[in-house]
C-alpha cells in the first residue's frame, strides 16, 4: 500500500516536473512517449473571444478532461476589434474570428498553421467546413459555429410576410426597421438586392449603396450592435423587421414573441466562426487540445442548445431532435443551403473601403 | 470699540509670509516631488499614446508591423478633406456640447445655490444624495433613460393610462434630443461641484456689508454672488464642454440611426473597421478643433480677470 502510494507520488512528481520543463521551454519539443494523463496536465491558455463565449458551456469537454489548465478569458467586441487587437500584439494563445476577416491574419503572419493530425474529432467536420480555414493550401483554423443571416420580422405586424432583403428599406415599416450596424453587411444586404458581385463592387455601386443607406436611415429607428438588444427592441414591438442572426430568432421564438425568420428570394446570407492559434504561442500543443475539445460533443450540443447557432461537428447536428431549433436552423428544408450565399473574405482596400462608406452614412446630414 | 486701533489685515498677512520665507524652497522641493508620480503617469498614459496617435494619423494603413518606421503621408488628411459629412457631424457634435454644457451649468447653478446657503447642517447629505445615483454605472443610469424615454416606457405609459394620447408617442427615443437631454442629466450633478466650490468661497462679511448699504437680496446676487460664483460657472461649463464633444456612449445607447456624434465615426474606424490611421487623424482633427475653441472661449472670457 505504501510502496504503490509512494510511486503514485513520484509518477505524479514526474509527470508534473515534465509538464513544467515543457512549459517552460515553449519550444515545440517531441511529445513524450508517455505523456501525462489529461487530468494532470497543468498550464494556461489565454483565449480572445467574444462575450458569452467565456462561459464554461462552451469549453465543457476541455474543463472535464484538463480540469487542471488554467483558461483565461479576453473578451473582444467585433471582428474588427479582434483583429486590430491580435495585431496590436495581444498575447492570446487562440482567437475566434468570422468568415470575411480570416485572410487578414494569413496575410499579416498572425495565425500558425494546425496540425489536424492531433485532433481527434477532425473526422466528424465536414469537408466544406474545413476548406473555409484552409489558406495556402493549408489549415490555418478550425471551423466551429455557423449560422444564417436574414430577415427577422413580427408575423403580427407584418402578416403578409416577407420575401425580399429591399423589406429593410421598405417605408411602409418606417420607425420600425432596425439593420445591423456593419458596413460590410450593408454592402451585402445592397448585393443580393441589386444582385451585384459582392467580391467585385466597383466605386459606382459603393456610391450607390452608401447613397441607399443613407436613404434607409430615416426609416431605420437604431442600428443594432448586439443581439441582446435587437431581441428586446422586437419583443417590445418597437423594431417589426431587422437584420439578425437566427439566434435572435430562436431567442424570440422560445420566449413566444410572433416572429418569422424569411427566406428571401436573393438567398440568405451565412457565416462561419473558426478558431486560430497565435503563431509564435509557447502553449500551442494546449491551444491543439483546446481546439480539440471545441469539437467535442457535448461543447457542441451546448452551442446548439444556449446559442442556437449552429456547430462543425456534424454529428451534433444530425442529433438536434428540437422542432424550435430544427426550425431554426431549417434542418427539414433540405434545398436551404442552395439557397445560401456564404460570406466571402473581405480583401483589405474592401475592408477599408466599406466601413468608411458605412462611417458616412452615419455621419450623413 | 469700532475705532480701536488694530493691525490692518494686509500687514499680518505680510509678517506671515516673511515667517514662512524660510520653508519656502523646501516646500518647493516638496512639491516637486509629489507632482512627479502624477506627471510620470499622465506623460505614460496621455501624452505618449496622444503621440502615437499623432503618428498614425500619418500612416497609410495598418499593414505591416505596428511599430515600425512609415513615411508620413498626409493621405488620411486629403481623404477627411474631402468628406464634409464628418465636418459637418463636428460641427454639430461642439453644437449640442455648447448646448448640453450651457443648459448644465444653468441647472446645476440652483442646486449648488441651495446647497452653498439653505443646505445648513444637512449640506452634506444633500450633497451625497445628489452623488448616490453617480455611485451606479453610467452605462446603467443610460439605460434608465431608455425605460424613460421608450415606446412602452414611463412617459408614454403615464400619458396613455391618463388618456392623453392614444398611441404611444415614438419620437422620444432614438433621436438627437433623446441625447442632449440625457447628456444634461447624466452631467448636473458634476456641473455643481465647481459651482458650489466657488458660491462656498464667498465671504459673508460681502453680504453683510452690501445689506448695510441697502441692496436688496434681487442686486445682492447679481452684484456679488453671480460675478464671484462665475470661475466655477465656466469651470463647470468646460468640465461638461470638452468630453462632450467627442462623446459616443450616451448616442449609441439613446441616438438611433440619426443621432451619432463625432464620437461615433472615430470609434468606428478604430472598433468596427480596424483603420486606426484613419481613426487617429479623425481624433486629432477633433483635439486640434476643442483646443482651438477652449482657447478661443478663455480669450473671450478673460477667465484669468476673473479669478482675481
Amino acid at each position: 500500500m505504501e510502496t504503490k502510494l509512494s510511486m503514485f507520488f513520484v509518477t505524479r512528481c514526474l509527470a508534473l516536473v515534465l509538464a513544467l520543463a515543457l512549459t517552460a521551454c515553449g519550444a515545440p519539443a517531441p511529445a513524450p512517449a508517455t505523456e501525462a494523463p489529461p487530468a494532470e496536465l497543468t498550464g494556461s491558455l489565454t483565449v480572445l473571444d467574444w462575450a458569452g463565449y467565456d462561459a464554461e458551456d462552451f469549453w465543457t469537454d476541455f474543463k472535464n478532461t484538463y480540469p487542471n489548465v488554467n483558461v483565461n478569458f479576453e473578451i473582444g467586441a467585433s471582428d474588427a476589434d479582434i483583429y486590430g487587437k491580435m495585431k496590436a500584439g495581444d498575447q492570446a494563445d487562440i482567437f475566434h474570428p468570422y468568415t470575411g476577416w480570416l485572410q487578414f491574419y494569413v496575410e499579416e503572419g498572425l495565425v500558425e498553421e494546425i496540425d489536424t493530425s492531433k485532433l481527434t474529432n477532425w473526422d466528424k467536420v465536414p469537408e466544406n467546413f474545413k476548406e473555409i480555414g484552409q489558406f495556402n493550401g493549408k489549415q490555418y483554423f478550425i471551423p466551429w459555429d455557423w449560422g444564417f443571416t436574414s430577415i427577422l420580422y413580427r408575423t403580427d405586424r407584418v402578416p403578409e410576410g416577407i420575401d425580399s432583403w429591399s423589406a429593410l428599406m421598405d417605408p411602409r415599416f418606417a420607425g420600425h426597421l432596425s439593420m445591423w450596424d456593419d458596413g460590410p453587411g450593408a454592402v451585402t444586404v445592397s448585393s443580393y438586392i441589386h444582385e451585384y458581385d459582392e467580391t467585385a463592387i466597383t466605386e459606382d455601386q459603393l456610391a450607390a449603396i452608401k447613397e441607399e443607406w443613407i436613404a434607409q436611415r430615416s426609416l431605420n429607428l437604431f442600428y443594432w450592435a448586439g443581439e441582446p438588444e435587437l431581441v428586446d427592441a422586437m419583443k417590445s414591438g418597437d423594431i417589426w423587421v431587422a437584420y439578425a442572426w437566427q439566434g435572435a430568432y430562436a431567442l424570440l421564438l422560445g420566449e413566444g414573441v410572433p416572429v418569422a425568420y424569411a427566406n428571401p428570394k436573393e438567398g440568405r446570407n451565412s457565416w462561419v466562426g473558426v478558431y486560430g492559434i497565435r503563431k509564435g504561442t509557447e502553449n500551442y500543443e494546449l491551444a491543439l487540445k483546446f481546439l480539440d475539445s471545441k469539437l467535442a460533443e457535448a461543447t457542441g450540443n451546448n452551442v446548439v442548445n444556449l446559442f442556437y447557432y449552429g456547430h462543425s461537428n456534424q454529428d451534433v447536428m444530425t442529433g438536434i431532435t428540437d422542432e424550435t431549433l430544427k426550425q431554426a436552423f431549417s434542418i427539414d428544408d433540405p434545398a436551404i443551403l442552395e439557397k445560401t450565399n456564404f460570406t466571402p473574405n473581405l480583401t483589405a482596400e474592401q475592408r477599408d473601403a466599406w466601413t468608411a462608406m458605412w462611417a458616412e452614412v452615419k455621419a450623413a446630414p | 470699540m469700532t475705532s480701536a486701533p488694530s493691525p490692518s489685515p494686509q500687514k499680518m498677512g505680510e509678517g506671515e509670509r516673511r515667517a514662512g520665507g524660510g520653508w519656502g524652497l523646501d516646500h518647493r522641493a516638496t512639491f516637486r516631488w509629489l507632482i512627479f508620480p502624477p506627471f510620470v503617469w499622465l506623460g505614460l498614459f496621455l501624452i505618449a499614446p496622444l503621440l502615437l496617435m499623432a503618428a498614425f494619423s500619418f500612416r497609410s494603413d495598418l499593414r505591416g508591423d505596428l511599430l515600425q518606421v512609415w513615411t508620413p503621408t498626409l493621405a488620411q488628411y486629403a481623404r477627411l478633406a474631402e468628406v464634409g459629412s464628418y465636418w459637418r457631424l463636428l460641427g454639430i457634435s461642439a453644437l449640442m456640447a455648447l448646448g448640453v454644457a450651457v443648459a448644465a451649468a444653468i441647472l446645476a447653478y440652483p442646486l449648488a445655490y441651495f446647497l452653498a446657503f439653505h443646505g445648513g447642517a444637512a449640506t452634506g447629505l444633500y450633497l451625497v444624495l445628489l452623488l448616490v445615483p453617480f455611485w451606479t454605472s453610467y452605462l446603467l443610469r443610460v439605460m434608465a433613460w431608455k425605460l424613460m424615454l421608450g415606446t412602452e416606457g414611463v412617459i408614454n405609459s403615464f400619458l396613455q393610462y391618463i388618456h392623453l394620447i392614444e398611441e404611444p408617442l415614438p419620437a422620444l427615443l432614438y433621436n438627437r434630443t433623446a441625447v442632449i437631454i440625457t447628456l444634461i442629466y447624466v452631467w448636473i450633478p458634476f456641473a455643481m461641484l465647481p459651482i458650489l466650490a466657488a458660491l462656498q468661497r464667498i465671504e459673508w462679511s460681502l453680504f453683510e456689508a452690501a445689506a448695510d448699504l441697502g441692496a436688496r437680496p434681487f442686486h445682492q446676487f447679481t452684484r456679488i454672488t453671480l460675478p464671484l460664483s462665475l470661475p466655477g460657472v465656466f469651470a463647470a461649463f468646460f468640465m461638461v464642454f470638452i468630453p462632450t464633444v467627442g462623446e459616443y456612449v450616451t448616442p449609441i445607447l439613446v441616438g438611433g440611426s440619426s443621432g451619432s456624434m463625432y464620437g461615433n465615426i472615430i470609434q468606428d474606424f478604430f472598433t468596427k473597421a480596424a483603420n486606426w490611421p484613419l481613426g487617429s487623424a479623425l481624433s486629432m482633427i477633433m483635439l486640434l478643433a476643442t483646443l482651438l475653441f477652449v482657447f478661443i472661449a478663455i480669450r473671450l472670457i478673460n477667465l484669468r480677470e476673473l479669478l482675481e
